[in-house]
């Protein structure tokens, strides 16, 4: 029992962070109608400068946030202008050319940085903290959890609340309408891949502070990302957050009960059963047929 | 003019590459593994520009393939030669747990096939009574003496994988002509307009995974005899996938040559002057030429540098005719 | 041959059929009228098996089709042309016609002799070898989908508007074409059609839907003196 309860908390703590990682993707698929599979590497871009500014400086990798977003949101806005470049085919295309995109920023990162493992020098971010006297976590993990919940609840209200994020709502749910609304689409677009930019980032330096990073695990990111945002149908954000926490207890039951390594097949195969029986998703419009 | 090209290329490979390799181990077993990335582009041509399905995981039935055959000669001790094509067989099957997602569009098939073939590397690397998991097989038999060649050296290897190819091709061929390739053409763009004069597009997308698979699983099984040890991360390795597709990309839409040519170019390169430039993380060079052919050149970039070849011997021609 | 009885569609709230049924006997032409959006092409679709219905039956020749793909119905002997033309991408205009050939005819034979006759009798053979996606114009795309029809070898016919949109002379001619073929081939015909004019000049039966239901079944000059009628026509469609 007290077995199950930590694996779930576990599970939830990571859902957090997963949805951190997975919100940006979405995002750009609800205004585009393109994953981006260059995005767990965007992410993971993101670590390594943290990593970079730890390691050069010894400073909180924390504090590399400004630097981290101002690279990877310029990242994210050259993948943008390059997925608008293609002619034929946007939403088959778009999905190799960022599938290329990944493969350049993964062996990029491996040419500057080596295949080293890194993980972070600061102790603080390892000490334990106990919940409700029974339940533990790392203070990162915890860290990254709300960060992720504080994002996503950000962007939700952002996305609700102001005029750019209306703007992006409105161009995700019928583009043309929204032109004739005298919205300009190419601009939301924009700033949802800025958005995009800015999510994966946070994600990026949180992945840095609870977990060890090498060059493949940017292919993995966006994999977790892109099943996240399939299980949340169309660019939900509330469908991001329950689909994230579904996959982090997911695995963190199949972690305790079984082993760590069948965890991702845990999760693919919800995936798949997902997309073939309900291709809209568990909250979405209908996307795969 | 396709098959010219292709009847071309053959010939340098049958006759041209053993003359003046030969005796060169390493260069004709470099010509070797860049075949065995053609035969996966070939593959994944048949699915991808013919059949208009995507697919991000063929590194799944390469492995498969490799796995089966060599667990089948040493275990059970199949010959060699008739574990490469059950090695195929093995991928086909592998590839029925796929069908399902035959049923989603193009973006979404892609998006599936890649999580299946992540499904797939897992549940290799946990099955280590069978694959030996994370620590690998090691020792797979050599290619046999047959006929009185010796296949296990480099060049007899040469050989088969340019046999393997070239049936391939030809399948390829017969496959594009047929009223079956027809129909796969126009089913690419226009699918309900397929149907609706009774082609059951669903079983002609369940043939081609079918065939493909089996091609992609037979060069699997040729590999892991070619050089004589497995391990998941490396069977089942997203090279398999990538170096195809941009391969596949490269060497032009729907041609016949264009995979092998795609292939041998990039490969080589590859491997003759971005490993030596950079060491770590030569890959990198295939992602931007991906992105690059995607935007600038979605068809191919191999056609377009013929064209601009012949259309300058025509204009050279033409000179010629001038001054006579 | 056709026998359609108690068909009910929805699309989500929107009741596209309610409740329909009509006949074809062998070598009639039914035609199919009302105002736009009555449910006229959704009846096409649910016979050639784009749309699954909600209620009803439907048998051809002794077959419950509605359990059969749609590549099966062709080969039963329904074919069908669309609305919007829909010509097989990145093929030739005779290429259309050899897919429509090996694959809708049971047999799955190719004959050449029987494409160059149906090409020469909508009026294409002189377009055999154009790409048919790109190089056609409105009159000839409706030809070409009509020949692919015709090349499944049908045995009923079912025509979505293949006349709308085209100017008096051409559609003259058109039509014309259309009352060959069916004698040629001895063909049964549903048709869906705006124009009362061609109705009666083609149909032996009219079938008349409103609001997805069906309002008259008969006679087409009868049926077109029926005040429902009438007023379902004035009261709906802008002249
Ligand atoms: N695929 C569909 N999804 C939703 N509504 C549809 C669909 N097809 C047709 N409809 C609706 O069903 C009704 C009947 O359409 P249709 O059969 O095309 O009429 P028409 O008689 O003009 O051919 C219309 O209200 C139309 O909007
Ligand atoms: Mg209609």
């Amino acid at each position: 029992m007290e077995l199950t309860a930590q694996a779930i908390f576990t599970g939830l703590l990571m859902g957090g962070f997963y949805g951190l990682v997975a919100v940006g993707l979405a995002l750009v698929f609800g205004t585009m109608k393109v994953i981006n599979l260059a995005h767990g590497e965007l992410v993971l871009l993101a670590a390594y400068i943290a990593y970079a500014v730890e390691s050069q400086t010894g400073i909180n990798p924390l504090l590399a946030m400004p630097i981290a977003m101002a690279v990877v949101i310029a990242a994210s806005l050259i993948t943008f202008y390059l997925t608008n470049k293609i002619k034929k085919d946007r939403e088959l295309n778009s999905l190799i050319l960022t599938f290329g995109l990944g493969i350049v920023l993964t062996n990029g990162l491996l040419m500057v940085f080596s295949a080293d493992i890194y993980s972070t020098q600061s102790a603080w971010f390892m000490e334990g903290l106990v919940i409700a006297d029974s339940l533990f976590s790392m203070r990162s993990e915890m860290l990254a959890f709300v960060v992720g919940l504080c994002a996503l609840g950000g962007l939700y209200w952002w996305l609700n609340h102001t005029w750019h994020g209306r703007a992006i709502r409105s161009v995700s749910s019928n583009r043309d309408a929204a032109k004739l609304m005298g919205m300009n689409p190419t601009k939301a677009e924009l700033w949802s891949w800025a958005i995009a930019g800015v999510l994966a980032a946070l994600a990026g330096v949180m992945l840095y502070v609870t977990s060890v990073i090498h060059p493949p695990i940017g292919h993995s990111l966006t994999i977790k990302a892109f099943i996240i945002t399939v299980l949340a149908g169309m660019g939900s954000i509330p469908g991001v957050l329950v689909g994230a926490l579904m996959i982090g207890v997911i695995e963190g039951l199949t972690t305790t009960f079984f082993q760590s390594s069948l965890s991702e097949l845990a999760s693919m195969t919800v995936f798949l059963l997902v997309l073939l029986v309900m291709p809209s998703g568990l909250f979405g419009k209908k996307a795969g047929h | 003019m396709n098959i010219k090209i292709s009847a071309l290329m053959l010939g340098v490979m049958y006759l041209g590459v053993p003359f003046f390799l030969g005796d060169n181990d390493y260069l004709i077993g470099l010509v070797a593994s860049a075949l065995i990335i053609a035969g996966v582009a070939v593959a994944w041509a048949l699915l991808g520009n013919l059949g208009g399905m995507v697919s991000f995981g063929h590194a799944a039935f390469f492995g498969v393939g490799a796995y089966t055959s060599a667990v089948l000669t040493m275990d059970y001790g199949v010959p060699v030669f008739v574990a490469l094509v059950v090695g195929g067989v093995g991928a086909s099957l592998s590839s029925i747990f796929m069908m399902p997602a035959l049923r989603l569009r193009g973006p979404y098939f892609a998006l599936a096939i890649l999580a299946y073939a992540e499904i797939f590397k897992i549940l290799a690397t946990e099955a280590t009574g069978l694959t030996g998991g994370a620590g690998g097989l090691l020792s797979i038999p050599s290619l046999p003496v047959f006929a009185g060649v010796d296949f296990g050296t480099k060049l007899g290897g040469y050989i088969v994988i340019l046999n393997i190819v070239t049936l391939m091709l030809i399948t390829y061929y017969f496959i594009r002509r047929s009223s079956y390739g027809l129909a796969l053409k126009a089913m690419h763009d226009s699918e309900l307009a397929t149907r609706i004069v009774g082609v059951p597009a669903t079983y002609l997308k369940v043939v081609m995974l079918l065939v493909s698979a089996f091609m992609t699983g037979a060069v699997g099984a040729f590999n892991a005899h070619y050089i004589n040890f497995l391990e998941p991360d490396y069977a089942f390795s997203g090279t398999w996938t990538v170096f195809p597709i941009v391969a596949a990309i490269f060497g032009g839409y729907r041609t016949l040559s264009g995979p092998v040519l795609g292939a041998l170019f990039i490969y080589l390169v590859d491997q003759l002057v971005f490993k030596n430039l950079i060491p770590q993380g030569h890959q990198l060079i295939l992602g931007v030429m991906l992105a690059g052919m995607i935007i600038l050149s979605p068809s191919g970039l191999l056609p377009v540098i013929t064209n601009l070849f012949t259309r300058k011997k025509a204009d050279n021609k033409r000179g010629e005719a001038q001054h006579a | 041959m056709l026998k359609v009885e108690n068909l009910s569609v929805n699309f989500g709230g929107v009741r596209a059929l309610q409740d329909v049924s009509f006949e074809v006997q062998t070598h009639e032409v039914l035609g199919l009228v009302g105002p736009n959006g009555a449910g006229k092409t959704t009846s096409f679709n649910v016979l050639s098996g784009t749309v699954r219905p909600t209620a009803g039956s439907v048998t051809y020749e002794g077959h419950d089709i509605l359990k059969s793909s749609m590549h099966q119905r062709v080969t039963f002997g329904i074919g069908r042309t669309f609305q919007i033309p829909q010509p097989m991408h990145e093929l030739s205009v005779r290429e259309n016609l050899i897919v429509a050939q090996r694959f809708g005819r049971p047999d799955g034979k190719v004959k050449q002799e029987r494409i160059d006759e149906i090409l020469e009798s909508v009026n294409l053979l002189h377009k055999a070898e154009a790409d048919a996606a790109t190089e056609l114009a409105l009159t000839e795309r409706k030809a070409l989908e009509v020949a692919k029809a015709l090349a499944t070898e049908p045995t009923l016919l079912m025509l979505d508007e293949v006349l709308a949109g085209l100017e008096t002379t051409s559609k003259k001619l058109f039509m014309q074409t259309l009352k060959n073929i069916r004698e040629k081939y001895s063909l049964s015909m549903i048709v869906i059609e705006h124009d009362i004019e061609t109705i009666m000049n083609m149909c032996d039966r009219v079938v008349v839907f409103n609001f997805g239901k069906v309002i008259a079944d008969g006679d087409p000059e009868e049926t077109f003196r029926n005040p429902e009628v009438v007023r379902s026509y004035t009261g709906e469609v802008p002249a």
